[in-house]
């Protein structure tokens, strides 16, 4: 036999290579059975995968597999927090103070309504708290590649992903705040209660901050050159999502920050515009893929009910937030529905943040992943069309050749 | 026939107005937009002088002064629309640009303004509908009647090279640097119905002329004369329009007191009678101010001497100088001349500003920091 020892052997490794170039395909392919046979948006396709592969189907993306994904996963979230950021423009802010204002309402209204809610139906005030904090966010990859997969161009998709970067900010900061209460219900000493939330939100933004100095500082050293800013840019993303997961920290608000402070700190303008959305749209499938994978169909059956009211709880306070507001703002009377519809989706950024209680706290963990996992199975589905509605609603896709 | 449009409806001698049509860019990467609706809403809600109209795409926005005599009253009014336009632009988190050309937008990209008139047009044009995408600034100026309109109208083909040369601020398109100083005007070269006025000797004549192109089913009315100059009849005036839109508004006023001058020389002196020989040198004249800008040179239709073309506008601008000064507009002059002697327009300023920047993202962006007043027009 030690002749024939070229040949493989039997069983082979896992691959995350081939993980990946499998769950692309996958993807690939349920986006466009999606789109050909329901018209609908291609994301909702890679979830249906998702879900088709994933431990509410048929089990092939088992736990160990969807741990080798995650990479992926991480790289799709850094690209597209990253490009969200660039697009949270902090003198469009100060002139325009209404909009954010309305992120500051439609937070406090989606959190409000979520929570008397859920409280109402007989949830634990603590649960439903966290829960709502978790509700305040809109998923920023599904209004980003939902608005560039119709290239979405104009001020309702401006000001949804305006929206959506900053109610993810007061989201994460709520949700971190009360998982200090949370500390402090199971008896932790209140050194912990403090520096955990301060530790969480000031490391992430040291750490968006100090790649954004390094970006514009490469970016300078390098010249003028596109293709150049933009492997920096590639190159910073993963090292920064590497770097917050390394010290236990928000990737979320570490990219949001980079994005953010590359854009706003860069007063010489040396860091060249550059199109991450290419090469993001390969991980971007691998990401819904995983995130449909990552969901339970079963634990519907628990908290469906509850999740419905969530679901609907969090519809009404985003709408009246943004109704009430968005005549003062710049925007036509027309587009504050649009607006309504376009926050809707909630993903990956939810799974993350009740992923990161369960860590702390299993049973806890699991008793809020009935809820919010259910709305977000929900969602994933709904989110992407709402978005896509919203958008053509606008007059803002382009044209379809 | 639709006396009412056609009827010449006489107005104050050289009076003047102007049309800017100016560039509508993001923020992100200062490419096009496509926010004109919400722009012009917006304008509308929060009232504005002056007045805003829509152009035929959606990444287009056209801003019109009333009639004014004097210079001053007119750079102060476009510098008041100017403000209230770059307020309204700013809370939409747009930015609006002067210059006859986006450098790098993709013609492919723009989409029509949802107007009738518009859609028609791309009905007839096709693409060539998208690409004119470009800038232009129009110069009206007043005529006591249709004759006097036909006369200024030929004796000013003469000048159309002055008025690009000074003007030109489309040296990049689609990306590339396109070695002319206006390539604007090539776009607008490839309309059928482009090009210059018939030589009719009177308002009658040209009347003929008009009603034999409608009787043929080639026009419906004279908005679809493409013209280099044209008349006007409704607002009784002959308009200019191979300017490219400048940088800035003060510059845009500079040039309307240029014309101005020169059409009031023009109909007061009578120095010449209209002549076919200017029309056998149009299209040479004008290619040579749209590759060369004022470093082309000029065949003069009186005795086919070839003339530096900045040569040529200096001599004009001593010539009409008292013209200017009876209507207040000697300092723009002045101004004008200064540039000229310098080599510094517009063209010039945004390769400089490439040259400099090395990005085409950049010369966008300092654009439209220059014309919404962010910047002071340091670069010249």
């Amino acid at each position: 036999m030690t002749q024939l020892s070229f040949l493989p052997t039997l069983p082979f490794p896992a691959s995350p290579l081939a993980l990946f170039g499998l769950l692309l395909l996958a993807g690939v392919i349920g986006g466009e059975l999606v789109r050909r046979a329901l018209r609908l948006p291609r994301i909702v396709g890679y979830v249906l995968v998702g879900l088709a592969l994933g431990t509410s189907g048929l089990n092939w993306l088992d736990g160990a597999l969807l741990r080798e994904a995650w990479i992926f996963v991480d790289i799709a979230l850094g690209l597209i927090l990253f490009e969200l950021g660039r697009r949270l423009d902090f003198a469009w802010l100060g002139r325009e103070p209404w909009l954010a204002a309305t992120a500051v309402l439609e937070s406090a209204l989606s959190f409000a309504f979520v929570f008397l809610a859920l409280l109402y139906f007989g949830v634990q005030p603590l649960y439903a708290a966290i829960a709502a904090s978790i509700a305040i966010a809109t998923a920023p990859a599904v209004v980003l590649v939902a608005a560039q997969e119709i290239k979405a161009e104009g001020q309702v998709t401006e000001r949804a992903l305006n929206l959506t970067a900053m109610n993810s900010v007061i989201a994460f900061v709520s949700s971190t705040m009360l998982l200090a209460w949370l500390h402090h219900e199971y008896r932790a000493n209140w050194a912990i209660v403090v520096l955990h939330p301060v530790y969480l939100l000031a490391g992430s933004a040291l750490l968006g901050y100090l790649a954004s100095i390094a970006a514009m500082t490469l970016a300078r050293w390098l010249g003028r050159t596109e293709r150049g800013h933009l492997v920096v840019s590639l190159g910073l993303i993963a090292v920064t999502v590497a770097a917050a997961r390394m010290f236990e920290l928000s990737v979320v608000l570490a990219l949001l920050a980079f994005g953010t402070l590359s854009k706003n700190l860069d007063r010489r303008h040396d860091l060249l515009p550059v199109d991450v959305g290419w090469i993001g749209q390969l991980f971007v499938v691998v990401l819904f893929v995983v995130s449909g994978a990552s969901l339970n169909a079963a634990e519907f059956a628990t908290g469906g009910t509850l999740a419905l009211i969530y679901v609907l709880a969090r519809f009404a306070g985003k709408s009246l937030g943004v109704m009430s507001l968005t005549y003062f703002s710049g925007v036509r009377r027309g587009a504050a529905g649009l607006l309504c519809l376009a926050l809707t989706p909630m993903s990956g950024t939810a799974v993350g943040m009740v992923h990161r209680t369960g860590q702390l706290y299993p049973d806890f963990g699991a008793k809020l992943a009935a809820i919010v996992l259910s709305a977000v199975l929900i969602l994933e589905l709904v989110g992407p069309v709402a978005v896509q509605f919203a958008l053509r609603r606008a007059g803002e896709a382009a044209e379809d050749k | 026939m639709n006396s009412a449009e056609t009827e010449f409806r006489p107005s104050a001698s050289c009076t003047m107005g102007v049309e800017l049509e100016l560039q509508i860019l993001n923020s992100r990467d200062y490419n096009l937009a496509r926010d004109a609706a919400d722009l012009l809403e917006l304008l509308g809600r929060t009232g504005h002088p002056g007045a805003v109209k829509p152009e035929i795409t959606e990444s287009m926005i056209e801003l019109n002064s009333s009639i004014h005599v004097a210079h001053e009253p007119l750079v102060q009014e476009l510098g008041r629309i100017r403000d209230a336009v770059a307020r309204a632009a700013e809370r939409l988190n747009l930015r609006i640009a002067g210059g006859g050309s986006h450098p790098f937008h993709q013609w492919g990209e723009r989409r029509i303004y949802p107007t009738e008139r518009f859609r028609h047009i791309l009905d007839v044009y096709g693409y060539l509908a998208k690409q004119f995408t470009i800038f232009g600034q129009h110069v009206h100026l007043g005529c006591p009647s249709g004759d006097e309109a036909i006369f200024l109208t030929h004796l000013l083909a003469r000048y159309v090279p002055h008025f690009i040369a000074l003007s030109a601020s489309s040296p990049f398109q689609q990306g590339e640097d396109t070695s002319y100083q206006s390539s604007r005007l090539n776009t607008v070269s490839a309309f059928p119905l482009s090009g210059q006025i018939p030589f009719v000797h009177s308002w009658s004549e040209f009347l003929d002329y008009f009603e034999k192109m409608r009787g043929y089913g080639i026009v419906e009315s004279m908005k679809d004369f493409y013209w280099d100059i044209r008349p006007k009849p409704e607002y009784g005036t002959v308009e200019i329009r191979v300017f490219d839109t400048p940088l800035t508004v003060e510059r845009a006023a500079a040039l309307a007191a240029y014309a101005q001058a020169l059409a009031r020389h023009l109909l007061t002196d009578r120095p010449r009678a209209p002549s076919r020989e200017v029309y056998l040198l149009y299209n040479y004249n004008r290619f040579q101010a749209c590759r060369y800008g004022l470093g082309g040179t000029l065949i003069d239709a009186d005795g086919g001497r070839h003339v530096p073309l900045k040569e040529h506008v200096l001599e004009t601008l001593a010539r009409v100088a008292p013209h200017a000064a009876e209507v207040g507009g000697a300092a723009a002059l002045k101004a004008l001349e200064a540039g000229v002697r310098d080599g510094t327009g517009d063209a010039e300023w945004l390769r400089r500003a490439y040259k400099a920047r090395g990005t085409l993202n950049d010369v966008a962006r300092m654009q439209s920091e220059l014309w919404m007043g962010l910047t002071r027009p340091a670069a010249r």
